[in-house]
């Protein structure tokens, strides 16, 4: 309907357009056709005027009349009249009724006129114009007669055979280039029309209801799909925006996790490598690259047996089997003398699966057990130490007791010599189980304190009574430096003695023969503090930081050469920091060693449990 | 006399040196004694014993080293070495049955079955 309206006004519009190209173009046509006849009218009437008067009348003005009738009449010549002097028609041509209808005051005019003059005047009852010229003759001075031409205005015709022509052609190409301009558009159309469809198809969630064969719909319609399209991907990009930002926020959650799961493993002190089904490393950790002396891009996506060096592989590679099933397998063992001389690595791997269970790659763990098999041999080592400290004194005792009973000594002396052996052997034996029991109650966190009155005279006596034996067979003085009053304290009193039989037994062990052993005894305001020293071998520098430990035993071969346990001196320190106190150490080697224990003295009230 | 047995008796235990060197003398047997086996080992190439009674577990020089320093020697001149250790282990044994002329002794040992010993020797 809209539409039948729009070409209505588009014809109505073509229609005034061509009514006003019409009209400017005989307008245009009219002015110069007038203008052709005034230029021809002025130049016949003036050559006419150059006769005399008697060449126009008469004989000759016939013969005149006829040739002008010929030549000039088919282009519009109306009427030509020459009057005498007096103004009376001389000769005439034209039809005999025409001087009637031409107006009286426009032949006075031309009569009376010295000049040439051009009238227009409408022609009775033709509806035609009329354009008159009139010249006078003028003979010897004085004027002998006026020649009068009158030419009728052509009407223009708008079809003219050359414009009829023109506008054949201007037609013919305007057609063409509608007709190229209308499919061109149509063409285009359509396949606008297509893609705003498809575009609908494609977006919106219900499938267009026009359907059937694709027809070139209208530009309305077109711009319509064409906004809803834009609607719908409009929404879709939102949509599409809040997802990606989703995604984006998912990214950076999973990113951040698996940096923190690779700082973590770059953080362990174990090396880890990844490898997919094919032994393919995945992953290597920084602390197997050290160890293996490799940078990352020459590992990562690399298949292991490729970049692990030969002897190393059967460790780190070959056993699928116990991964089959997602298990865990040791593989040995495997140094790497180039990067961490001297440590020993235990491989184990384990078999990575996916969701169903299939195997998708292993994790190869290596750690480094250098101090869980150095501990495993000091252990081994300690239960050697400890056995023979043990069946040492046992077969002194067994064999000097034998000897006795078989009646194989038989003077009195080395009867007496050899019971005190046994004596002393059977102490020692006492002094080395109470050290091994004492350190397993401190292995297991067991040693608790026995607390009572400990009178430090009987302890003092005791502790040099317990070393006495092994300081005289060496002729080794031991000095007691004790206050008049002696302190009391509160404590365990066997393990009081324990720790200062240790320090006294060291001393007499490692002081040559013919030193000297000093115990003193200081009663501080709440503190008892013991000091042994001895002109012994002295402790190193080497050998101080670590004479406390468990098992440690000197290098020293003045030292090794003695045996011991290595356990009395870590025994004394545990004991004396038991009872709140402390133990310190100063040494000179080959000038002596002092020991000071300071023992809090606690106030004893009887029946304190 | 001259042509008196020799034997070595190596060990860092003094008590231990003395039971063993009584008890040898008593049968009057030579005794040499050594603390430690560098010691030892010198006295056997100087002295030239018939029997050496070494413990494990000495300082310098233990036992064992002792012993396989000197297996070569029993080829030119054959001597018994009787060793003595806390714990007779299967590794113990299978290192014994390496060595010529060598027997385990376990400690505690009692000097009767080690003079026994020593005396089955030489009646060989």
């Amino acid at each position: 309907m809209r539409s039948k309206r729009i070409y209505v006004a588009l014809a109505t519009l073509l229609l005034l357009g061509v009514a006003m190209i019409a009209h400017v173009v005989l307008r245009q046509e009219q002015r110069k056709l007038s203008q052709e006849l005034v230029d021809q009218g002025t130049n016949l009437v003036s050559l006419l005027a150059l006769q005399p008067v008697q060449d126009l009348s008469g004989e000759k003005a016939n013969f005149f009349l006829r040739t002008l009738a010929e030549y000039v009449s088919p282009s519009g010549l109306v009427y030509c009249f020459v009057h005498d002097a007096t103004g009376v028609r001389i000769a005439s041509l034209g039809a005999p009724d025409l001087v009637s209808k031409i107006p009286l005051e426009i032949q006075t005019v031309s009569l009376y006129s010295t000049e040439l003059k051009t009238q227009k005047f409408p022609l009775d009852g033709s509806g035609q114009t009329i354009y008159e010229f009139a010249k006078p003759i003028l003979e010897s001075g004085g004027k002998s007669g006026t020649v009068r031409l009158g030419f009728r205005l052509p009407t223009p015709s708008f079809f003219s055979a050359e414009r009829v022509r023109l506008m054949g052609t201007v037609a013919f190409f305007g057609f063409a280039m509608a007709c190229f301009v209308y499919y061109g558009i149509v063409f285009a159309l359509r396949r606008l029309n297509s893609v705003s469809r498809s575009l609908k198809n494609e977006w919106m969630e219900a499938p267009s209801t026009q359907k059937g064969p694709e027809r070139a719909a209208g530009i309305d319609q077109i711009l319509r799909e064409f906004e809803q399209g834009l609607s719908v991907l409009r929404g879709r990009m939102k949509e599409l925006e809040k997802s990606k930002l989703d995604l984006e926020t998912q990214y950076g959650v999973t990113s951040f996790e698996k940096n923190q799961l690779r700082n973590i493993l770059n953080s362990m002190r174990t090396g880890v490598i990844i490898t997919d089904h094919q032994e393919n490393i995945l992953h290597i950790n920084v602390y197997m690259l050290r160890l293996l002396d490799r940078k990352r891009e020459e590992m990562i996506d690399h298949p292991l047996p490729e970049v692990v060096a030969q002897e190393k592989l059967p460790a780190l590679v070959c056993h699928p089997d116990m991964e089959a099933q997602g298990g865990k397998g040791n593989a040995g063992e495997v140094n790497f003398p180039e990067t961490s001389p001297g440590h020993v690595f235990q491989v184990s791997s384990t078999g990575l699966q996916d969701g169903e269970g299939a195997v998708v790659g292993r994790m190869i763990m290596v750690e480094d057990v250098t101090n869980e098999r150095m501990a495993e041999k000091a252990k081994q080592e300690f239960l050697a130490h400890v056995t023979h400290e043990l069946f040492t004194p046992l077969t002194t005792i067994r064999s000097y007791n034998e000897m006795l009973m078989v009646g194989e000594v038989t003077d009195t002396e080395t009867q007496k010599e050899f019971y005190n052996t046994i004596l002393e052997e059977t102490e020692r034996l006492q002094r080395l189980i109470q050290n091994l029991l004492s350190i397993s109650k401190i292995e297991m966190g067991a040693l608790t304190l026995d607390k009572s009155l400990v009178k430090c005279e009987w302890l003092v006596r005791d502790c040099i009574a317990a070393v006495e034996g092994g300081a005289r067979k060496k002729c080794i003085t031991i000095d007691t430096h004790l206050p008049d009053n002696l302190p009391s304290l509160v404590g365990d009193k066997e393990l009081l003695k324990i720790a200062l039989i240790n320090l006294l037994g060291n001393a007499v062990k490692y002081t040559p023969e013919h030193g000297k052993i000093t115990l003193s005894l200081t009663a501080m305001d709440n503190l008892a503090v013991f000091e042994v020293r001895d002109t012994g071998y002295g402790i190193s520098g080497e050998d101080l930081p670590h004479i406390f430990e468990k098992f440690y035993r000197s290098k020293d071969p003045r030292i090794a050469a003695i045996t011991g346990s290595g356990l009395g001196l870590g025994i004394t320190s545990e004991i004396v920091h038991l009872h709140g106190g402390e133990i310190e150490v100063q040494s000179e080697p080959g000038e002596g060693t002092q020991f000071s224990l300071r023992i809090p003295r606690e106030e004893y009230y009887l029946g304190k449990p | 006399m001259e042509n008196r047995r020799r034997i070595l008796v190596v060990d860092d235990e003094g008590p231990i040196r003395r039971v063993i060197e009584m008890k040898l003398k008593n049968r009057g047997y030579d005794v040499l004694t050594a603390t430690n086996g560098l010691d030892g080992l010198e006295i056997i190439h100087t002295e030239k014993p018939d029997v050496v009674i070494t413990d494990i577990m000495m300082p310098k020089m233990d036992g064992k080293s002792l012993c396989e320093q000197t297996n070569s020697l029993k080829q030119q001149r054959p001597f018994l070495t009787i060793v003595m250790t806390c714990r007779i282990s299967p590794e113990e044994r299978s290192w014994i049955a390496r060595m010529k002329n060598t027997v385990l002794m376990e400690k505690p040992f009692s000097p009767s079955k080690l003079l026994e010993e020593v005396e089955a020797y030489f009646r060989r």
